[in-house]
């Protein structure tokens, strides 16, 4: 790994997350659905059973492998460093909206991009939507507005989101009864454990070493017009593209897509959402959880938002089904962005003083 | 160390102790139990098999009928068994193949749909209710029936409300995290 340069290992990440995800499908996670961060995170509200739909419920290994391939990625290269304190509230409630946001699409930031590689024309206005989210974070940030400075905590913060994910990994082997799986429905559709696992926490370690990030790679180009990620993400869409092709798992159109609708518009609004959401908290779900796993205890805040938000999309019936957004979603979706709004317009007040 | 710190440690090892002993106790007590020899998916396919010779037994006359083509009687025996039974969802997916018989292929359709809407088991694979290979080719066909007919009647909103229906059910069939 010391051979490699953060460009090629941002690459290299990318590839990984386009092979695992399509992988992850093929061998029995939902179709276009190998990896997705808000996916698993409904999922794993009820298996903990934050909210009663048993048909998603199941504690994705997945999860566990992306949180610990990161903590020991990053032990290993000495970048396990425990801060914390930056706004923890505010995190929360944007992890939240974020889910939220994801809810109404239908998909995080990665399947996006695994709905694209898979040919679902239906997240071109998802794609347009997450654009539009991160360039005008990256116009806000310009413009002063920031979260305030973390700082460095007693190590002992940093270990209790690892320390969450052995107990699950051990909830996953031990199955106690307070863990609720579903028999059917999307709960049961998963690839085999531990090739869950093992594909998680590659994808996990080398996320944590390239620092790789859907948003992070967006908001990098639009700031500074730097690629080193963004090559990443572009790898992570070629890989799984050429993959998907060549399991069979490519079907280029709009109808008849799995998981998606045809509410383009509030598409669009809902992962503008998540991508200014993300920006303000620098990183989207799957980021979230990698700095989690390094020692970012913010970054835990804001999972443990997203893990509310996931209990919630369910039972306020937040999230969007094959008909379309519900009407709850799309006021969420709105109070998401006032909720940003007020946000940014409080922060670049306290960064102009 | 001073003796706070002897206390504290002390304190935390056997707590630690105390705590794991209780945790393998009561594991190995569940394991024991007849509940954990049960496997929840055997449990699940004895519920689906109770549900379909149930269902077999309710609907015998229905499918017998619709197979002998016998439309009008079939259509009044479902209507018995659906106000007897006005939450099996099976009497949805009948009513569809009833109106599909009948050449109503839109509103079969939309049986389908309130059926599927109904229980997902019936698009789900993994359980022995799927009929989702059935359903396909009824949309493939009448798809392209409507298709044609929006040519020739472009202004007509009932055809476009049958194609959402077909579309639905094309992305619910398609399965995902839904």
């Amino acid at each position: 790994m010391g051979n490699f340069k953060t460009p090629d290992i941002a690459i290299i990440a990318g590839a990984s997350l386009g092979l695992g995800a399509v992988l992850l499908s093929f061998l029995g996670n939902p179709v276009n659905s190998g990896i997705c961060i808000s996916c698993f995170m409904e999922n794993l509200a009820g298996a903990l059973q934050l909210q009663d739909d048993l048909r998603m419920s199941y504690l994705r290994p997945e999860l566990v492998g992306f949180l610990l391939g990161s903590f020991f990625m990053a032990k290993k290269s000495r970048r396990f460093l425990v801060t914390g304190g930056s706004s923890p509230l505010i995190r929360f409630f944007l992890g939240f909206f974020i889910i939220v946001g994801c809810a109404v699409f239908i998909g995080c930031p990665i399947k996006l991009i695994q709905r694209l590689a898979c040919g679902d024309l239906t997240a071109v206005a998802a794609l347009f939507g997450l654009l539009f989210g991160v360039w005008l974070g990256a116009k806000y940030i310009r413009a002063g507005v920031v979260l305030d400075r973390e700082k460095s905590m007693p190590t002992i913060n940093g270990y209790i989101f690892p320390t969450i994910g052995v107990l699950l990994l051990l909830f996953i082997f031990l199955r106690p009864s307070f863990i609720n799986q579903g028999q059917t429905g999307p709960a049961a559709q998963h690839a085999p454990v531990l090739i869950s696992l093992a594909i998680s926490l590659v994808v996990g370690a080398l996320a944590q070493r390239s620092g790789l990030c859907i948003t992070g790679g967006l908001r990098n180009f639009f700031l500074f017009r730097e690629t080193t990620l963004l090559y990443g993400v572009l790898t992570f869409f070629i890989s799984a593209l050429l993959l998907s092709l060549l399991t069979g798992q490519f079907n280029l159109g709009i109808n008849g897509q799995p998981a998606s609708h045809m509410g383009h518009g509030w598409t669009f609004l809902a992962m503008t959402l998540v991508g200014l959401a993300s920006v303000l908290i620098d990183g989207c779900p799957f980021r979230q959880l990698i700095k989690a796993g390094q020692g970012d205890v913010d970054a835990g805040i804001t999972c443990f938002g997203m893990l509310t938000g996931a209990a919630i999309v369910i039972t306020w019936l937040l999230r969007s089904t094959s008909a379309g957004p519900s009407f709850n979603g799309k006021i969420a979706v709105l109070t998401g962005l006032i909720f940003c709004f007020i946000v940014i317009l409080t922060y670049r007040k306290v960064a102009k003083r | 160390m001073d003796l706070i710190q002897k206390l504290t440690i002390s304190a935390l090892l056997a707590l630690t102790i105390v705590t794991a002993g209780m945790l393998i106790q009561n594991h190995i007590a569940v394991l024991n139990s007849p509940e954990a020899t049960t496997d929840p998916q055997i449990d699940l396919q004895k519920i689906y098999e109770d549900k379909i010779s149930k269902n077999t037994i309710l609907y015998a006359s229905v499918v017998d009928l619709l197979k002998q083509k016998q439309f009008s009687q079939a259509d009044s025996k479902l209507q018995e068994i659906e106000a007897s039974n006005p939450d099996n969802p099976q009497s949805l997916i009948y009513r569809a193949k009833l109106q599909y018989g009948l050449g109503e292929s839109a509103t079969a359709i939309h049986s389908y749909r309130l059926a599927i809407d109904s229980s997902p088991d019936y698009i789900d694979k993994k359980t022995p209710l799927f009929m989702g290979d059935e359903i396909m080719d009824v949309i493939s066909e009448t798809r392209s029936k409507l298709l044609r007919e929006k040519k020739l009647k472009p202004g007509d909103t009932s055809i476009d409300i049958a194609l959402e229906d077909i579309y639905y059910l094309q992305r619910r069939i398609a399965g995902g995290c839904e």
